[in-house]
């Protein structure tokens, strides 16, 4: 099914955190450890010896071929900074990436409680040193066991490195400083088993939809629902073509049939890209209170109104597709059974058939048949971040019949995993939430865009100033409600 | 020519800068260019519900800004320089243009005299009246070639109007979720007399007010 | 100086061309005003209030008196006058993937100018040529197009509502009303603050003293 010419890019040398969703590869279990350099011959010293551990993208043909545990590193502009990385290189990098998140906070809307003096204290004590955080070292594994083996084999590079510093300070488990930031999937309900991905802390499944781009090396059929749309039925590849690489990759063509921009020289940051990450703290005990409280005079009730927050069933299935719990109830049970029997090989070619005729389900929608967002909200969580054809209200012929053509450039790819537990999900207090890592190659155009204008705002879907109802940043009055709006 | 779409006009203006410095110099010293002077004035003018535009009837967008020169487009594009410094003021506004310049006369003649002194052939001996004002601004207007209306081309006033009853009626929607047919008939007729939907008078959004606080005109 | 009030953005771009570019290009605003579908990628796009092109040719620059030096130009010069909602590439961006044939047409033949498509070329073109704006107000900072168009439609549907339920009994008025709700369902959302779009739209904000909702 791959062709040569979808083979041109470099995936040894592409990180695997890029390519690949490891979640989606066995890995539920993973840690974000932070460093600080404080001599830059320890900080080269200790990129070389973490180098044979990185996990590249190149394609994992078999379950043999995937190791126990993923190593991924990413830098800041101060951490590369303190490697000595030339200067020059150095001022090819995007201002959003220089000057950090911190002080883009007024353009992603990092206000009020999500004001980074409210961030895990390892963001914090900044002002002598500048930023300090320098290295992301991302691990994921298997299990338990094999992310703590790994993460064992990096701390000893510290040994012969004693320039470089792991940075304690993130919050979690009643600490405040805790060494790294421990991160895993919560696993589906018991009748929800063999659902694809995992569920967050609002009880949503999570990880359906990626970002499927040229030369990534997935399955071809992937790629239906799950990039651009064009023109073409959206249930068939004939609906989507796969995103340019260069949206999300630096050297490649992007979209616009350019070079994204990126520092000098095309050595230095070829196959390499910016990764976002961010840590946002779910409030369980208000979400689950106030959907019971609305949800209680919500035809449909609580799961209904939870439904027309995300765009999506709890249990995964889309709002566009499957309008009644009942239809989407149905739907997910047979998906869920069918999976579980074609990952134990015990399928028929006809259960086989029909599993990859539902698993289409999931993501092989454009809204065409949804305009007016009876189904689905022009507010849902998902119609917002990823409108598909939305943004074109109809109006095929609008924008030289490219459904896409206010889409295609937004794309981004989500990585991470939910953090802590939810057992006591009547409060909000508890350690929650999830970490996302957003990789793209243009943080102004791409990520900071979503998160102002689609997250923050709503005049794409002529929703005045009406917040994402999920992470939208919605303030919170004096009596600490959230004031928070959205139209169903 | 394309100034109007509907009700909506389209005015653009190229004012001609007076050349050179005014003349009261300062002990003798170099003084700053009408260009440089102007350009500090249109600065200074007060912007959002404070500015002079906001009391100039059926406004919708207003900008000022100095065109020094053009631009070199680089080899082998030809070099060349404007002679003159020119004052542009677009605007979009609903009605004629006669009306409208009048209205604006009458109701912001001095920041208009402190703006346009600056510019060739207007003066306080030159400009003595709205007649003289239209005829110097027909003088100056440059003929749109396609003007594009994304809006609507109402009066202002209706445009206010229509923001605020939005703004109310959301409000108003929202609040009354789940309420009986009588109750929600009885608040209904509540904010009818409240916010006069037929009057663009008031109660409305002022114009030029950014501050949800200090919007509503009761 | 600012070329931002509320949710709008004022552009403007000055770029030359040649005489006989300008009749085609003429023609081609012509048709355009002649045929809606030329337009419909932008007034689906909805990102602008009022836009307008206004071709100068050499005599066309206004001539006041002896005291004011006559123009010597060899090209003609176009002139864009945009007012639109969200940043500056957003809109630049939006107008590039959506209508790049359009955007090229309209520009056709403008000395230099680079085509829409690639992008960063016709960002350092727009920037190139464009002039900041020193003074610029709008009589509805808080609302988009969308919101403008979208109350036009709310206020009418409140007048009939009030005027066809004026003798309901209660029972008819609630069917009315949600007869009403479901066709406004796309125009109740609030109105607020622009979203900071760009570190000088703060820094202008902070000098207006704006409060934004949620800032601790």
């Amino acid at each position: 099914m791959t062709t040569a010419a979808d083979d041109f890019l470099d995936l040894s040398d592409i990180q695997g955190i890029v390519v690949k969703a490891y979640s989606r590869f066995g890995f539920p279990v993973a840690r974000y450890v932070l460093f600080r350099i404080d001599l830059p011959a320890h900080g080269r010293k200790f990129v070389v010896g973490i180098t044979p551990m990185i996990t590249t993208g190149v394609r994992w043909t078999d379950p043999a071929s995937i190791p126990s545990a993923a190593t991924n590193i990413a830098f800041t502009y101060k951490g590369l900074k303190h490697l000595d990385v030339l200067d020059a290189s150095l001022h090819g990098f995007s201002d959003e990436f220089s000057m950090g998140m911190k002080a883009r906070r007024d353009i992603v809307g990092d206000t009020g409680p999500n004001h980074p003096r409210h961030w895990d204290p390892v963001w914090h004590n900044e002002s002598e040193t500048g930023q300090h955080v320098h290295i992301l070292v991302t691990i994921d594994g298997k299990g338990e066991t094999e992310v703590e083996a790994r993460y064992r084999q990096i701390l000893a590079l510290l040994v012969e490195c004693p320039g470089v510093v792991q940075l304690s300070g993130q919050r979690g488990g009643g600490s405040d400083d805790l060494p790294y930031q421990p991160a895993a999937a919560i696993p589906p309900k018991p009748e929800e088993a063999g659902f694809p991905g995992g569920k967050e802390h609002f009880g949503y499944s999570d990880g359906i939809s990626t970002t499927f781009f040229k030369g990534c090396g997935a399955d071809p059929m992937e790629v239906i629902g799950e990039d651009k749309p064009v023109k073409g039925d959206p249930r068939t590849l004939e609906g989507w073509a796969p995103v340019a690489a260069g949206e999300l990759i630096f050297g490649y063509p992007d979209e616009a049939f350019e070079y994204p921009e990126a520092p000098g020289p095309p050595l230095f940051s070829r196959n390499g890209t910016y990764l976002v990450y961010r840590k946002l703290h779910e409030n369980t005990g208000s979400f689950e209170s106030y959907l019971e409280a609305e949800g209680a005079r919500f035809p449909g009730g609580k799961e209904a109104l939870a439904a027309k927050f995300a765009g999506r069933w709890r249990n995964g299935a889309p709002l566009a597709t499957f309008p009644t719990q009942e239809s989407a109830d149905r739907y997910i049970a047979e998906l869920s059974a069918l999976q579980l029997k074609v990952w134990a090989g015990q399928a028929s070619p006809a259960e086989q058939a029909r599993y990859q005729e539902l698993a289409l389900q999931l993501v092989a929608l454009d809204y065409g048949d949804d305009k007016d967002g009876a189904r689905c909200p022009f507010g849902a969580h998902t119609r917002r971040v990823n409108p598909r054809s939305a943004l074109r209200f109809g109006n095929k012929k609008a924008f030289a019949d490219d459904p896409g053509a206010l889409s295609n450039r937004r794309r981004v790819l989500r990585r991470g995993l939910p953090y802590g537990r939810s057992e006591t999900p009547a409060r909000d207090d508890g350690d929650h939430g999830i970490v996302i890592m957003i990789v793209n190659a243009d943080l102004s155009r791409q990520f900071e865009f979503v998160q102002q204008q689609w997250i923050t705002f709503g005049n794409d879907f002529k929703l005045a100033n009406d917040q994402d109802p999920l992470p939208g940043n919605h303030g919170t009055s004096k009596n600490c409600r959230a004031g928070g709006r959205m139209i169903i | 020519m394309a100034n109007q779409s509907g009700n909506a006009y389209a005015l653009a203006l190229l004012c001609p800068v007076r050349a050179g410095a005014p003349p009261a110099g300062f002990d003798g010293q170099c003084q700053e260019s009408y260009a440089a002077h102007l350009r500090y004035v249109l600065q200074s003018v007060r912007v959002s519900g404070d500015s002079p535009m906001a009391r100039v009837p059926n406004t919708y967008l207003s900008r000022f800004f100095l065109l020094d020169d053009v631009f070199y487009q680089g080899s082998p594009a030809l070099e060349e320089h404007l002679k003159s410094s020119y004052l542009v003021f677009c605007c979009n506004f609903h009605g004629e243009l006669e009306p409208y310049l009048t209205g604006m006369w009458k109701t912001i003649e001095s920041e208009v005299r402190l703006i346009l002194n600056h510019c060739v052939g207007f003066s306080d001996q030159t400009v003595r009246d709205a007649a003289a004002f239209i005829a110097y601004i027909k003088k100056c207007e440059i003929k749109t070639t396609f003007y594009f209306n994304g809006s609507t081309d109402q009066p202002l006033a209706e445009q206010l109007k229509g923001l605020y009853l939005k703004q109310e009626f959301s409000k108003f929607a929202f609040e009354n979720q789940g309420r009986s047919a009588r109750e929600i008939q009885e608040a209904f007729g509540e904010f009818i007399k409240g916010t006069e939907p037929e009057n663009t008078a008031r109660p409305a959004w002022k114009p030029g007010v950014y501050d949800l606080d200090k919007v509503v005109a009761k | 100086m600012s070329n931002i009030a509320g949710k709008a953005y004022a552009m403007n771009v000055i770029t030359p061309l040649k005489w006989l570019t300008t009749l085609r290009t003429r023609l081609i605003f012509w048709g355009a005003g002649k045929l809606p579908s030329t337009t419909l990628g932008l007034v689906t796009l909805s990102l602008i209030h009022y836009a307008r092109w206004v071709i100068l040719r050499p005599k066309d620059f206004p001539h006041l008196g002896p005291e004011q030096p006559k123009e010597d130009l060899q090209y003609c010069y176009m002139l864009f006058f945009s007012n639109f909602n969200g940043s500056w590439d957003q809109y630049v961006d939006s107008f590039s993937s959506t209508i790049p044939t359009g955007l090229d047409s309209f520009w056709y033949k403008n000395i230099k100018y680079t085509n829409s498509i690639p992008m960063l070329p016709f960002h350092r073109y727009i920037t190139w040529n464009q002039i900041w704006t020193d003074n610029y107000y709008n009589a509805y900072p808080m609302a988009s197009t969308n919101d403008v168009k979208s109350a036009q439609k709310v206020r009418q549907n409140l007048i009939d509502f009030a005027r066809s339920t004026a003798n309901a009994t209660p029972d008819d008025f609630q069917r009315q009303y949600n007869k009403l709700l479901l066709s406004l369902q796309h125009d109740l959302s609030q109105m607020g603050l622009n979203p900071v779009v760009s570190l000088s739209a703060s820094a202008v904000d902070r000098r207006l003293g704006k409060e934004r909702r949620g800032v601790s």
